[in-house]
């Protein structure tokens, strides 16, 4: 085998290797507090508001093409006057060990060095494998280029591209406020520190329901919750190791349903 | 049948070259200004430094294309009698600002900073070249992804080949 | 290779090649162009976002905001971490402030009407002559000696613009200025005033009370002070304390309800009777601890009695008691399902007395009365009803009508024949930036700025026990050419002139403002501290987002006197049962509101929080209900009461008591932009017209209606898939004891 294909053939080794995914720069973590969150949407607004999430219109919700990078599902048990509702926000869970990177032909889909599964708009061609691999239904396909009328589109962010037909998407955990509080830290020549990066749900949130932070760093707010008796995290049995941690709600009758 | 196949495939390489080559070597590196500014004059006879004009290249993502009082607060003494500072003035006086047309356009799904770059001590030649020497500025970099990673593995910046450092 | 087919490629190849080239040239970006500053903003550096602070408007909550400004475009409004009133939340409805600023359907030019009354055909017209004909307009009713004849309508506006457009209107010579909205809160604003003498709402301190008996009161949503509510509720839950414990008492599983530990589906319009039994409970089981004034009062009220009235078991209401007296401390909220009935008063002081007997009036983690703090003198006029308007309007009193903020043609009912009055109203003016259902019918429009565009100040109402004086200002420039809604008055008193004119002698709002401002800090010895003189203040103020003192604690007494007020009997609702079988609740909406929400993109395609539905009306029936009605979900239903019908489709919803259904209010618009216009069904169309006796304000819960199968409409969309989790465990819960057990996690 000639020498440069040896390399790369070494290199693609190195990314199977256990352990390679856990020498990180930081591993952005998100807390949610179940017990605390009411429902109320307040971070899906800030999160339309934030990335540049397009409005598709009553018939593209229909075929299920709404934006929301960041849904609140709610469930409900039992009848009337016996009735349990639940709240659970869900966005990407930023898996260390995500399906959806498996699948992509173009690695337009990835894990960087913050613990963040990344996607990369200019590289992605659309095949749409990752939504079919992801286990949460958090990516969002361009289906059309949307445009907003006039004024509208001044209120769009400039930190974040506004994607154009045929391009998957989904939620960042805000990587422009990560990147811009590490630009700010740089110029102060500091580390990142604790609280210095809120995402857009975090920081418009009513009740406080949502933490942020490096889940390496064990001073860090998301390290100590994540020793919560009450910490568990989505569909954990099929071990894609996701990065959002919830804390269970505390509620009647306590029957755990998954125990 | 097998014949229009080849036709297609030959037919398809051509159109990209020809698209590539329009690309490459038809572009419009040095375009007319509205004004003929020089920054042979600035730049380089009157060693004025970069900063002075473009402001905020230390402190945002973008350098800042100097405003027009900038301009008029040197010449509203200095070579008034120019035609090409009269055309300034008359901007000045119209309250209009100057449409220069943009040479250095990156794409909207990238993020640069000018300010990470010139607090790194990057000197602006690396991108814009000797413009000390330029009469009409003129693009001499290419502006490609390889290009700025090139730069990036050299000077081994940290994160420096990760997607998300500079899209977005 | 032939001759032939080597020829042919290289003409391919050529022809190709040439292709390429051509859209390779016409594809590529016209040379963009780089504008720079004419004279550089000093606050501006491109590329580098400035905050602004100031407060949202979009309801009366006035929760303070920071706005994100780049190369002068508001990008983001999120709430002020600061601020003491949302302390850096801010709901769906606050966020979406941004599209109310750049909405493409905005009034954007002075505009005057063209077609008849309500055609919604305008010409535009300069600001000149806008001032001119409405000055023109007032100028002759003075001249006839007709002052009062001019009526002023504004939604609650408070602090300084409302001093400016009081004294507008009383130089002019008129005492008719009048506050309208759907949700006014007047209801607990004068059961407040006849049980603790200030016509306010009081802060209610969720955060630190550790049993939440909440009668119907939606604050997850809309009510009253969502954020602030939200946040104490997220720290009662998981504070630093123990876990509080929320009570719903509501016919309809609000979203708050959703989150309670508790549900109590009272019968409708039987809630106030079940609070007064509770507290008689309470005195009986000797758990009172201020009952002096009321023993006699509440023997009445037995559990026993309540409990067929009101559907809700004797252990029940004893378990409740007993609960609610020994939890310390335990706080009651009157919210909709008290005080949106005919008799709205008697339901909220029901509540207050259930507060008193407790003891749960002055302390922390209770009802905490807030008072006029900065003597900025905030009233509530109870006398000033929409009724008022209309009959005055009616009986040819009302020359010249001006409407700022406040839309009633939508949020009356069609009972209250307010579009029939109207049309005897001979010139209306409306201030509104958008073209609502009531500025429709305007003669002449006069846009006003919205609230990121303009200056004023808020002084929240409620309060959180604490003063708070908070600064609104511009954050972006006009969008369109429209007018700071102050210097529309002022420049209209400069047009009619005279004692107007003398009276109004700012030379623009901004200034109008600042003098204000003045005044209040020379009243305020506290706003010294810490300053340099008034400037210093100002800018400090402009840069914090206002300026906020200490926590007050005071104390208040439920006065037996209130108790005059009390009902006594049931609230009423129109239609006979066997008719109308179902009791019909209209509910706020978390976008919508009372409707103005409707017209911002964001908030139509926002799931609903609890039935996920966008775009659209809907009515949530009782599965049960709907079987027996033979209806499934998606059904298009006639929803018809006595006084009118409207359709919408079926929502299956568990949360609800099979004798009621429930619609949301906020769509069903005729006006109001291309998102809102011809959308869904409006239920306040086909209540019967009734307010409150004591406070004016409109009873939403007041008609019975029959569900008729058959309509046309619109489809439902609904984004959820199941509502169940189909033993995944996705929510996972641990119970209290359970959760008792645990370590406290650290926060």
């Amino acid at each position: 085998m000639p020498g440069f294909l040896e390399r790369i053939a070494g290199k693609l080794k190195s990314y199977r290797e256990p352990g390679y995914y856990t020498k990180l720069d930081h591993k952005w973590t998100m807390v949610i507090d179940l017990d605390k969150c009411n429902g109320c949407e307040a971070c899906v607004v800030a999160c339309y508001a934030e990335n540049n999430l397009p409005v598709v219109g009553k018939e593209q919700c229909e075929k299920s093409r709404a934006f929301s990078w960041l849904r609140i599902e709610r469930y409900v048990e039992g009848e009337y006057p016996d009735v349990k509702v639940k709240f659970i926000p869900v966005m990407c869970q930023h898996c260390m060990k995500a399906p959806c990177e498996t699948g992509c032909p173009v690695y337009a889909t990835y894990h960087n060095q913050d613990g963040l599964n990344v996607q990369v708009y200019n590289r992605c061609v659309g095949t749409f494998t990752c939504a079919t691999y992801c286990t949460y239904d958090v990516r969002r396909f361009n289906w059309f280029t949307y445009k907003w009328p006039k004024p509208l589109e001044a209120q769009l962010n400039p930190d974040v591209s506004v994607r154009e037909m045929g391009v998957m998407e989904k939620c960042t955990f805000c990587i422009q406020r990560i990147r811009s509080a590490k630009d700010t830290a740089k110029d102060e020549a500091r580390p990142v520190k604790d609280g210095d990066i809120k995402p857009a749900c975090s920081q418009s949130c009513p009740t406080g329901a949502i933490y942020f932070g490096d889940m390496q760093d064990p001073e860090s707010v998301v390290a100590k919750l994540a020793k919560s008796p009450r910490r568990y995290r989505l569909l954990e049995e099929l071990n894609a190791d996701p990065s959002v941690i919830y804390l269970k709600r505390v509620m009647g009758d306590g029957t755990s349903s998954h125990e | 049948m097998k014949k229009l196949i080849l036709y297609a495939v030959v037919g398809g390489i051509a159109f990209v070259i020809g698209y590539f080559v329009n690309d490459q070597f038809f572009s419009d590196r040095a375009p007319v200004q509205p004004i003929n500014f020089s920054h042979k004059i600035h730049a380089g006879d009157n060693q004025i430094p970069c900063q002075y004009c473009h402001i905020y290249a230390e402190r945002s993502r973008v350098s800042g294309v100097p405003n027009v009082k900038r301009c008029m607060g040197c010449h509203q003494i200095i070579k008034t009698d120019s035609p090409e500072i009269q055309k300034v003035a008359s901007y000045w006086d119209k309250k209009e600002p100057i449409p220069w047309v943009k040479v250095y356009n990156l794409p909207d799904h990238v993020y640069f900073p000018h300010k990470r770059h010139v607090r790194a001590g990057v000197d602006c030649k690396n991108c814009h070249g000797d413009v000390a020497s330029m009469a009409r500025i003129e693009k001499v970099s290419s502006l490609q992804m390889g290009w700025c990673l090139s730069c990036h593995t050299k000077r081994e910046v940290k994160n420096g080949r990760d997607c998300w450092t500079c899209h977005k | 290779m032939k001759r032939r087919d080597f020829l042919k490629f290289i003409g391919i190849g050529g022809v190709g090649a040439g292709a390429g080239f051509v859209l390779g040239k016409v594809s590529k970006p016209p040379g963009a162009k780089l504008i720079p500053y004419l004279i550089p903003p000093e606050d501006i550096v491109p590329g580098v976002a400035t905050w602004y602070a100031s407060v949202c408007t979009l309801c009366g909550a006035g929760c303070g905001t920071l706005v994100r400004v780049m190369e002068g475009r508001a990008k983001k409004v999120e709430g002020n971490p600061g601020h003491p009133v949302n302390r850096g939340g801010l709901c769906a409805l606050g966020q979406s402030s941004v599209q109310a600023l750049y909405n493409p359907d905005r009034i954007t030019k002075p505009l005057k009407r063209k077609g008849p009354r309500g055609s919604g055909e305008y010409a535009e017209i300069t600001w000149d002559e806008a001032l001119k004909t409405l000055a023109g307009n007032l100028t002759e009713l003075k001249s006839k000696n007709e002052s009062e004849k001019l009526h002023l309508l504004a939604s609650p506006l408070g602090g300084t613009i409302d001093r400016l457009a009081g004294e507008f209107v009383s130089a002019f010579g008129s005492s008719n200025y009048s506050h309208y909205g759907l949700f006014q809160r007047k209801n607990l604003a004068f059961a407040n005033l006849s049980a603790m003498g200030t016509a306010s709402v009081p802060h209610y301190d969720i955060e630190n009370t550790k049993y939440l008996l909440s009668f119907g009161a939606d604050f997850a949503s809309t009510w009253v002070s969502p954020v602030n509510y939200s946040n104490g509720y997220g720290k009662m839950r998981q504070g630093a304390g123990e876990r509080g414990k929320l009570v719903q008492v509501e016919p309809r599983l609000s979203l708050t309800g959703a989150s309670a530990d508790e549900w109590v589906p009272a019968k409708p319009g039987t809630e106030a009777l079940l609070a007064l039994a509770i507290a008689n409970t309470i005195v009986e089981k000797g758990l009172a601890r201020d009952a002096s004034a009321w023993r006699g009062v509440l023997s009445r009220y037995k559990a026993k009695d309540a409990a067929s009235v009101c559907d809700v078991s004797v252990e029940r209401i004893e378990a409740m008691a007993v609960e609610f007296a020994r939890t310390r401390p335990s706080l009651a909220i009157a919210g909709d399902s008290v005080s949106s009935y005919e008799n709205g008063v008697s339901g909220a002081i029901a509540v207050n007395i259930l507060n008193q007997v407790a003891g749960n009036i002055g302390i922390i983690g209770g009802v905490m009365p807030n008072g006029d703090d900065l003597g900025n003198g905030k009233k509530i006029d109870f006398g000033r009803k929409i009724s008022t308007l209309i009959s005055a309007a009616n009986a040819g009193k009302i020359k010249t009508l001006i409407v700022y903020g406040a839309n009633p043609v939508f949020t009356t009912p069609k009972a209250a024949r307010l579009e029939e009055a109207l049309s005897k109203v001979p010139f209306i003016a409306s201030f509104s930036s958008f073209m609502d259902e009531t500025t429709a019918h305007a003669d002449i429009i006069l846009p006003a700025h919205t609230s990121l565009e303009d200056w004023g100040d808020d002084f929240p109402d409620p309060g959180v026990a604490a003063p708070v004086a908070s600064l609104i200002q511009p954050v972006v420039g006009p969008v369109f050419d429209t007018k700071s809604l102050g210097d529309i008055f002022i420049e209209l008193a400069k047009a009619v002139g005279g004692n107007v004119a003398g009276k109004i002698n700012a030379p623009n709002f901004a200034e109008y403002l600042k003098a204000s401002w003045k005044g209040l800090y020379s009243r305020n010895r506290e706003m010294a501290a810490g300053t340099l003189g008034f400037e210093d203040f100002w800018n400090k103020a402009l840069q914090r987002g206002g300026w906020w003192g200490p926590s007050r604690k005071r104390t208040a007494t439920v006065s037996a006197r209130a108790g005059e007020h009390l009902a006594g009997t049931p609230a009423r609702f129109e239609g006979e049962e066997a008719q109308y079988p179902f009791y019909l609740i209209p509910y706020a909406q978390t976008a919508y509101m009372d409707g103005r929400g409707a017209n911002l993109p964001w908030l139509q395609e926002l799931p609903d929080p609890m039935t996920s539905v966008v775009w659209g009306t809907w009515v949530e029936i009782n599965p049960k209900t709907a079987a027996s009605l033979g209806l499934k979900e998606g059904d298009m239903v006639n929803i018809e009461s006595p006084f009118g019908k409207i359709s919408a489709p079926v929502y299956l919803y568990p949360g609800i008591r099979p004798d009621t259904v429930a619609v949301p209010i906020g769509q069903g618009h005729s006006h109001y932009g291309r998102y809102a216009k011809g959308r869904g069904a409006n239920p306040i169309e086909i209540l019967p017209f009734k307010e409150d006796p004591l406070s004016g304000e409109a009873a939403l819960n007041s008609t019975r209606v029959r569900i008729t199968r058959g309509a046309t409409g619109e489809r439902m969309v609904k984004m959820e898939g199941s509502t169940k989790e189909l033993g995944r465990g996705i929510v996972q819960t641990v119970s209290p004891s359970e959760f008792k057990r645990m370590k406290k996690e650290v926060v």
